[in-house]
């Protein structure tokens, strides 16, 4: 289908570089948004307007955006395949910036005519990244726990797009539809489905990795897919409360099994960002606590999308960039990884988001937003500190390649 | 991790060995300790490690890779190889002295460092392409090179 092929499973430090870099803009922008309109997180129950706006602003701007560079870079490593075309890497890019800022400008500040391109534009930019993980999982050899994860990820990403395209088509043109419904499924599919499944996949490679330990046992990883399938299968099918129940021992087996694996690490501290990933795995058990008793919605929402998903994105994402970008390194005597690092830096943001995060659940919503806005800019720094040391030490690319 | 052949199997082995070493040289060290037999015994490990995983892999393996496309990796792993022997050579020359001079430490650290990320590159990238590229005939043919 795509032609170009890369010829190393190593791509060009600009490819995974710049969804990085979009999703640490979009971050900040979200944090911006969220803190002037801060008055309207206690009421929000959903529809459109700036909360809306904000909330898509880490969903698709954040979280997609820095999956898809990070999957994009470690699922050749872990499947053996190289990606199948760099053009279509970066044309995916361009089209879920230009259509994650627009669509949540236009949710933000109810221009319902301008969703639609906006979610076009998203659509067209998983549906190039979901043929391009098609192809990587298609021919993929060795980590079959990687591949599972990445299958079932895979077809919640197709539905999650489907019932979007719904949803935007029923703000649009008044398509008839159980919206309540429809908007439960397209929240299970992206949070629990496409990312969650995506990250617990990647975590039973990357975490014992980055914490030098040995990975989860492939049944019991298997055991907990199942588990997390037939949960988001009950949940999107509106029985949510059995799916929740269901989805909270699939999470609980899932953190156990990686608790189970960084106790066997050799190397014994594990930093800020485990921090991070921990206070995520929390934020998700308890988002799924609060979906088995139903109700509380707004705080449901803090749970899952900043406490959960982005707390341990940010978490995993400060290791990958300085090793990726220890990785491309050329000159200055391979820089490591840790020269790369700024732990004051770092320190600082874990304290502000999880400032943040504490404030936002307490119902402190503008100095919650504020801090947040404080970590995110502290987490800007940080990856402007990662591209300036490389620049300074004139670390370049390893390779790019002649055509892509 | 598990790998299908033999050279694959041997070579995470010897992996999991440096790693289990140099992570109680790192604990070692940052507990203040000064212990002088468990840095001289990562100091033979680490020129036994060299002058045959090292040139064993650069003889035998990296060739292989580069044939099968992943030159860059190759060349990536090769170039790491060159960092580490730099920081081994201050690191035994250091290591020698008891009490161990203050020196030691940052290098110490400093080649813990390079040889655990280096160890994780080729857990990823080197040994599941083995396993890809070889057959038994050259997988039998590779222990045997490496155990003379």
């Amino acid at each position: 289908m795509f032609a170009n092929v890369a010829k190393s499973r190593l791509l060009p430090m600009s490819l995974p570089f710049r969804y990085f870099g979009a999703a640490v803009a979009f971050n900040v922008a979200a944090w911006a948004l969220l803190l002037a309109n801060a008055g309207e997180l206690e009421g929000f129950a959903g529809g459109l307007g700036p909360v809306f706006g904000a909330l898509h602003l880490v969903t698709l701007g954040v979280l997609a955006m820095a999956a898809i560079g990070a999957t994009l870079q470690l699922l050749p490593v872990a499947t053996r395949q190289a990606v199948r075309a760099l053009w279509a890497v970066k044309l995916a890019w361009w089209l879920l910036v230009a259509g994650a800022a627009l669509f949540a400008y236009a949710a933000a500040t109810y221009r319902v005519l301008w969703m639609g391109p906006g979610a076009m534009a998203v659509v067209v930019a998983l549906g190039i990244y979901g043929v391009l993980l098609f192809l990587n999982l298609r021919g993929a050899r060795g980590m079959r726990v990687v591949v599972a994860h990445g299958w079932a990820a895979l077809a919640c990403l197709v539905a999650l797009a489907a019932t979007g395209l719904a949803l935007v088509a029923r703000y649009e043109h008044g398509l008839a539809l159980d919206h309540a419904a429809f908007r439960n499924a397209h929240l299970v599919l992206a949070a629990y489905g496409f990312m969650g499944l995506l990250a617990a996949g990647l975590s039973n490679f990357l975490l014992p990795m980055l914490a030098v330990a040995p990975p989860p046992p492939a049944r019991h990883s298997y055991v907990v897919l199942a588990l997390a399938v037939a949960a988001i299968v009950l949940a999107v099918l509106g029985w949510t409360k059995a799916g929740a129940l269901l989805g909270l021992a699939a999470a609980a087996g899932h953190v156990w099994l990686m608790e189970r694996s960084l106790r066997a690490r050799l190397r014994a501290p594990l930093g800020t960002a485990f921090v991070l990933v921990r206070v995520g795995w929390a934020c998700l058990l308890a988002s799924l606590v609060l979906a088995a008793l139903g109700g509380m919605p707004a705080l449901f929402g803090l749970l899952l999308v900043p406490g959960w998903l982005l707390t341990f994105l940010l978490g995993v994402l400060q290791r990958i960039v300085p090793f990726l970008a220890s990785v491309h390194a050329l000159g200055g005597g391979r820089p490591l990884a840790s020269s790369l690092t700024p732990p004051r830096l770092l320190a600082a943001h874990a304290m502000l988001h999880l400032g943040a995060l504490v404030l936002l659940v307490g119902g402190f919503a503008v100095p919650g937003a504020a801090a947040g806005l404080a970590g995110a800019l502290v987490y800007g720094a940080f990856f402007v500190y990662v591209l300036l040391k490389v620049r300074h030490h004139d670390i370049r690319p390893r390779h790019q390649p002649a055509t892509a | 991790m598990t790998f299908d052949r033999a050279i694959s199997r041997q070579l995470h082995e010897e992996h999991a060995a440096t790693l289990a070493l140099w992570g109680r040289v790192e604990q070692s060290l940052a507990s203040g300790a000064h212990d002088a037999a468990l840095m001289r015994e990562a100091a033979a490990a680490l020129a036994g490690e060299i002058e045959r995983h090292f040139e064993f892999e650069e003889t035998q393996l990296f060739p292989r890779l580069a044939a099968a496309g992943e030159g860059d990796i190759a060349e990536l792993l090769t170039e790491e190889h060159a960092a580490i022997r730099a920081a081994a050579a201050r690191f035994m020359a250091l290591a020698r002295d008891d009490p161990p001079r203050p020196e030691l430490r940052p290098v110490a650290f400093e080649l813990a460092e390079r040889l655990v990320s280096h160890v994780q590159k080729e857990e990823m990238a080197l040994l599941p392409a083995l396993d890809d590229l070889l057959d038994a005939h050259a997988d039998r043919e590779l222990q045997l090179a490496y155990a003379s």
